[in-house]
């Protein structure tokens, strides 16, 4: 009896010691596939790279945001098996989600201990800032030194508008977005009401859903005032004092935020006063709020291109240019939209002799014209020339013609100001509307924090 | 001595010491470090800043709400988890038939997710169509917000508390076990009843027990995240749910503000010690009475 307890132990100890130490030892293969590779390459004519894609046994990670609900998930992941169909010997390990502060945080994260994907659709703006400080982006220019023809059908001004902050190309753009409010047109013709294309029309429609027991507008303040917030301020400021980070004579950035944007801000608990908001909007998550609004028990719903997809009545749905408040300097038509997201290559990627060639040709994939027509599906911006597809729902229409017919296009505030203080403005919704705290005490701080950021 | 040779002792204990070490001791007191500085990000540190975080802290309400609701649900769980536990354990322990069915039946929600368990309930408290606005309005009533400023913290208290009851009631069933029958059997002789039993011999020998199990109910409430998130994220409605766990977590992954979650942790950690001193201090679970 004791002999054997004696090698059971010894048995769960060599195994406990084997799964320790099973996570180390696999970077000698790579040392040694490597040396057999150049070798080989030696042999063939010289002066040129090698572009190819290697036939070694490789493993690309990738990370994107068309995951989860995103309605694109689908055409990325036939992309993923199109791409290992092609190309038997690379893995693709892709952990995509669809984006929300959490997996903002996470890719933050990894980037910065070292454990980024090799490949990711990520922002291009200021959303990425903490992402891009760790400079692991490869440049297009770089990659076009070697790969002349990477992402040659991205015209010109998608370029100009997904660059970085800092004026450089590193992601290719797809698609872009615009922001429109939604309406069940349905419910509008029901009740004899007009499409709120003005603030008039929009607080009598907000008064007389609310009388006969219909939510106004469905928002999940806790989770996602983001749409309502900048739409306010866009529409009090106009799209050049909305766009314009504040900063003193000298060109220093100053926490006084400009009258407009309090104004605007202002309105957010006007409306919730008047009860153009669930009962429960503090509370209620953003797909309770999703189904209110799908689910006709909710007439307006302020939110994006992406969003358009997802709704199952695709023939009374239509999309409005947000309307412009009382004394607001915005252009009927302005909106709020842009490209801010694309394709990046790791340096981790790049640099690596054997998975270069295949993270550049997975991006190539993605990021073809025919690709981008199946990722834009008539939603959003499109990055190439593309005509609206012949089959397009009602809906899909009226985002066109939303985004065709914008007189300005302006990129949201989380494009300009830094991720810990567009943080506090979104976190302090329910704060303004419950009176703790004041538009202007919210604004101030969050430019405060950016500026705390910038040293 | 138990072990003549010590060799082998330190051999099996290292790895998991070792294990430990990396995994928390060293983050501790990284911690502890990037409560100290001003963060950018989750790695980089930026600025010196000292005990600003701390400062910090005296001023703001939305931490001194999430205090007192770490507080109110400590007491709640001591009396409700641990009590119920305890009654359900003894009623348990005192019936022949069916022991093993209400074993079952009272451990089940342990092994439910948390998560899960909190969807399930946001799914009754919703106000529109939820389980329990459906009942009030078949029953003509006019339906309730439940999750609204003055009924939210309790509706959040109600499913931490009876999912964690089973736990408490395994440990105290299994620590009545080991109450010997003599013991009962010569007070029976001595004209002892039922509930004079109860309170003379069975609570009193469940000291040790007992204290254990409000020891782990305090400090397991003041680490309580998932339920109150997946329920009220963001302590929602205006923060007036939030509780620690979930504060810290606000504070670093939301709003990222990694340093002031870094302080707030701290303070968790030390807030913990302080508890289970103090309980440890009232109840003596090792003396002999």
């Amino acid at each position: 009896m004791r002999n054997f307890k004696k090698v059971v132990a010894l048995l769960i100890v060599t195994m406990m010691v084997f799964v320790t130490l099973s996570a180390c030892g696999s970077g000698n293969k790579e040392t040694t596939a490597a040396d057999t590779k150049e070798t080989a390459a030696g042999g063939e004519t010289t002066g040129e790279a090698d572009t190819s894609v290697t036939d070694e046994k490789i493993t690309l990670t990738t990370a994107s945001m068309m995951g989860g609900t995103d309605p694109n998930t689908e055409h990325y992941q036939e992309v993923i098996q199109a791409f290992m169909k092609k190309y038997p010997n690379v893995t693709i390990e892709d952990s995509s989600q669809v984006s929300d502060q959490t997996w903002k945080a996470k890719i933050a994260a990894q980037f910065s201990v070292g454990d980024e994907p090799d490949v990711i659709q990520f922002f291009t703006d200021n959303n990425a800032s903490e992402v891009l400080a760790a400079d692991q982006f490869v440049t297009i220019e770089e990659i076009r030194k070697v790969y002349p023809d990477y992402a040659a059908d991205v015209m010109d001004s998608a370029w100009q508008a997904s660059a970085n902050p800092d004026g450089v190309n590193r992601a290719v753009p797809t698609t872009g977005f615009w922001e429109g409010l939604f309406c069940n047109k349905d419910l509008f013709d029901e009740y004899g009401l007009e499409l709120p294309t003005d603030w008039d029309s929009f607080i009598k429609a907000v008064e007389t859903f609310k009388e006969n027991g219909i939510v106004p507008v469905a928002v999940s303040l806790n989770e996602v005032p983001h749409y309502w917030i900048e739409h306010l301020m866009l529409s009090a400021a106009g799209g050049e004092v909305f766009t314009e980070v504040p900063t003193d004579a000298d060109g220093n950035l100053v926490a006084r935020s400009p009258e407009e944007w309090v104004k605007g801000l202002e309105i957010l608990k006007e409306l919730y006063d008047m009860g153009a908001f669930p009962k429960d909007s503090q509370t209620i998550s953003n797909d309770a709020a999703n189904e209110l609004f799908k689910t006709k028990q909710a007439a307006m719903q302020l939110d994006g291109s992406w969003y358009a997809n997802g709704i199952d009545d695709q023939e009374n749905t239509v999309v409005i240019a947000f309307p412009v408040v009382e004394n607001g300097n915005k252009g009927p038509n302005d909106i709020i939209g842009g490209l801010s997201s694309g394709f990046y290559i790791t340096r981790k990627a790049w640099d690596d002799p054997l998975k270069r060639a295949a993270a550049v040709e997975f991006v190539k994939m993605n990021t073809s014209k025919e690709q981008i027509e199946i990722y834009w599906n008539g939603n959003g911006m499109a990055t190439v020339e593309l005509e609206a597809p012949a089959d397009m729902t009602p809906l899909g229409v009226s985002g066109l013609e939303l985004s065709n017919a914008a007189t300005g296009t302006f990129a949201p505030t989380d494009a300009r100001i830094a991720g810990e203080a567009y943080s506090s403005i979104i976190t302090s919704a329910v704060d303004l509307v419950n009176g703790t705290k004041t538009a202007e005490e919210i604004l101030n701080n969050a430019l405060q924090i950016n500026i705390d950021s910038q040293e | 001595m138990l072990y003549k040779k010590k060799a082998p002792l330190a051999a099996f204990l290292l790895p998991g010491f070792i294990m430990l070490f990396i995994f928390l001791y060293i983050p501790f007191v990284d911690n502890i470090r990037n409560s100290l500085y001003n963060m950018k990000g989750f790695v980089e540190l930026q600025k010196f800043i000292g005990l600003s975080n701390y400062q910090e802290m005296l001023q703001d309400a939305k931490l001194h709400t999430a205090l007192i609701n770490s507080l109110k649900m400590m007491a709640l769980t001591v009396v409700f988890q641990v009590g119920i536990a305890l009654i359900l354990a003894v009623l348990v322990n005192n019936i022949k038939k069916g022991q093993q069915l209400f074993r079952t039946v009272y451990f089940f929600p342990i092994v439910i997710s948390a998560t899960a368990i909190g969807l399930l309930f946001n799914l009754f408290y919703n106000y529109n169509g939820g389980a329990l606005n459906q009942i009030l309005e078949a029953a003509g009533k006019e339906p309730v917000n439940w999750l609204g400023a003055s009924t939210a913290l309790i509706m959040i208290v109600i499913p931490t508390i009876w999912s964690y009851v089973g736990f408490y009631f395994v440990i105290i069933l299994t620590g009545l076990c080991d109450i010997s029958e003599d013991i009962y059997e010569a007070a029976a002789i001595d004209g002892c009843n039922k509930s004079q039993a109860v309170f003379r011999i069975t609570l009193p020998l469940l000291r040790g027990v007992i204290c254990t199990c409000i020891t782990l109910a305090v400090t397991g409430a003041l680490k309580v995240f998932d339920l109150p998130w997946v329920i009220a994220p963001q302590g929602a409605p205006g923060g007036i749910t939030h509780f620690m766990g979930t504060y810290m977590y606000q504070m670093a992954f939301v709003n990222l503000n990694v340093d002031y979650g870094a302080a707030i942790a701290v303070v968790i950690v030390a807030l913990g010690v302080a508890v289970s001193l103090i309980i440890n201090k009232i109840l003596k679970p090792d003396e002999n009475l």
